[in-house]
């Protein structure tokens, strides 16, 4: 089967998003960010796994029938996966494309790893992170002050 | 704008010289002058782990600067036992106060009170994470001591990995340059990484670990002690194994240079021999004396009064 008809199995969007250039692997925990957000509940929705690449040689790619995505979905995807692309589909043309990096600042996105900051012990108080080093990915809690690679720290999911 | 006095991060190194500065100033100043700047001022300690310097200092540095001091000394005399939580506890005593003084077990406790209350807060200590009046109280020994805050040999020693006061004092101390830091723990009480900065961050300043005080001792002109402290392990076990890692004495500073000086933020439990207090080297009654007069240039400030 060529890469051309592997890339058919997934239907050509007309109108939608396509998140495109997603390392494989990332594919699902991307989906499950988005199947988490109420207004996602009832969108069509198609994965693809382990497509060829020619940039990255495989890579995970969604598709959503839906017009936008909402800016916490997207800070939440580029806190777990920066670097991906987000396009804009419209009559089957790339109407806007973007990549998404990490936000220098993540209020309530993230959790802390510190069982003893305050944000894991008391209740009504938001995280917050600071990117503190862009190239290693490593942010700072604002309240407990630890130090934390990105790729350790886990999304509140609403 | 308010100010607050959360984290050493927060602070330039012309924010620290400014609280050093006036703190020497103070130390002109009659006590019947001082006495009329903060009249009527109250200040409301929340103080959710045990104090001895820390609380009784400020309140002191508050009476002696002619306000009052109010609050608690334990959480369980008050709503906190009825699970209380701390937002409620901040907007209910801000009203009865002009500036708050926290001390939490839990990190980042005062710079939550700091967000939520429209009054100053000071953090008195959250958790393993800092302790900004110490901080500014050792810096100002650390001045008077060597007649600098910098070009100097600094070993710190014990718990590396929880103490407070050592990681405020760190914080604080990178931000001034030609410092060499010696780092003497346990294996399991080694500082975090995080709290070493990349190079480049910082002026001239070195870290080097080793287990030995000896040699830390012969070769710094500050050692640092600090208290292995029980109640921040999860693992009483592990507490036991180390607690009683290094210990000075008298005989271990046997030929010691002389300009060598010892600091602790106490309390001591077994890491500084009696013995020791009645040589030159030990500074730690010396902070404490300090800390009276650095905390009234922190009310000062803080509160926006002239000395």
């Amino acid at each position: 089967m060529s890469d051309t008809d592997r890339v058919l199995l997934i239907p050509k969007i007309d109108n939608g998003i396509v998140i495109d250039h997603i390392p494989p692997g990332f594919g699902i925990a991307i989906l499950e960010i988005i199947r988490r957000d109420p207004a996602m509940r009832d969108v069509v929705v198609t994965l693809g796994l382990n497509y060829h690449s020619s940039k990255m040689g495989k890579k995970d790619l969604i598709k959503l029938w839906l017009d936008e995505l909402s800016p916490r979905v997207v800070q939440h995807i580029s806190l777990v996966c920066p670097g991906i692309t987000i396009k804009k589909i419209t009559n089957y043309e790339v109407e806007r494309r973007y990549v998404i990096r990490p936000p220098q600042s993540a209020r309530n996105l993230l959790r802390c790893l510190n069982p003893s900051c305050v944000t894991n012990t008391e209740p009504n108080v938001d995280t917050n992170f600071t990117m503190v080093d862009e190239e290693k990915k490593k942010l700072k809690c604002m309240y407990c002050e630890r130090v934390f690679s990105l790729k350790d720290l886990k999304p509140i999911i609403p | 704008m308010k100010r607050d006095l959360i984290s050493l991060d927060d602070l330039s190194l012309e924010d620290i010289r400014g609280y050093l500065d006036l703190a020497t100033h103070l130390e002109t100043v009659p006590d019947e002058r001082k006495l009329t700047r903060l009249p009527g001022a109250i200040m409301m300690t929340m103080f959710y782990e045990p104090s001895t310097r820390t609380r009784l200092s400020f309140e002191a540095a508050m009476c002696r600067l002619g306000g009052r001091a109010i609050g608690f000394a334990a959480a369980d005399a008050t709503s906190v036992a009825k699970g209380e939580s701390l937002v409620d506890t901040v907007r209910t005593v801000e009203n009865y106060a002009d500036i708050l003084v926290i001390r939490h077990p839990k990190e980042g406790t005062a710079r939550v009170a700091g967000e939520i209350s429209l009054l100053p807060v000071i953090n008195a200590g959250d958790g393993a994470n800092q302790h900004p009046s110490q901080t500014l109280l050792d810096l100002y020994t650390i001045q008077r001591l060597f007649g600098r805050i910098g070009n100097l040999k600094i070993a710190f020693v014990g718990d590396l990995k929880y103490s407070r006061t050592v990681h405020s004092l760190i914080r604080a101390l990178i931000k001034f340059s030609h410092l060499d830091f010696v780092l003497v723990s346990p294996e399991s009480l080694r500082l975090p990484t995080y709290l070493v900065p990349p190079p480049e961050q910082c002026m001239d300043v070195t870290f080097r670990e080793t287990q030995s005080l000896e040699e830390a001792i012969q070769s710094c002109d500050l050692v640092y002690m600090t208290r292995v402290q029980r109640e921040r392990f999860p693992d009483s076990l592990e507490f036991e194994r180390v607690k009683d890692a290094y210990c000075l004495d008298a005989d271990i500073l046997q030929g010691a240079p002389s300009h060598l000086r010892i600091m602790h933020p106490l309390p001591r439990v077994n890491e500084i021999a009696y013995s020791v207090d009645r040589t030159t080297y030990a500074s730690y009654f010396t902070q404490v004396r300090n800390g009276l007069i650095m905390r009234q240039a922190i009310l000062l400030t803080l509160l926006g009064v002239a000395p």
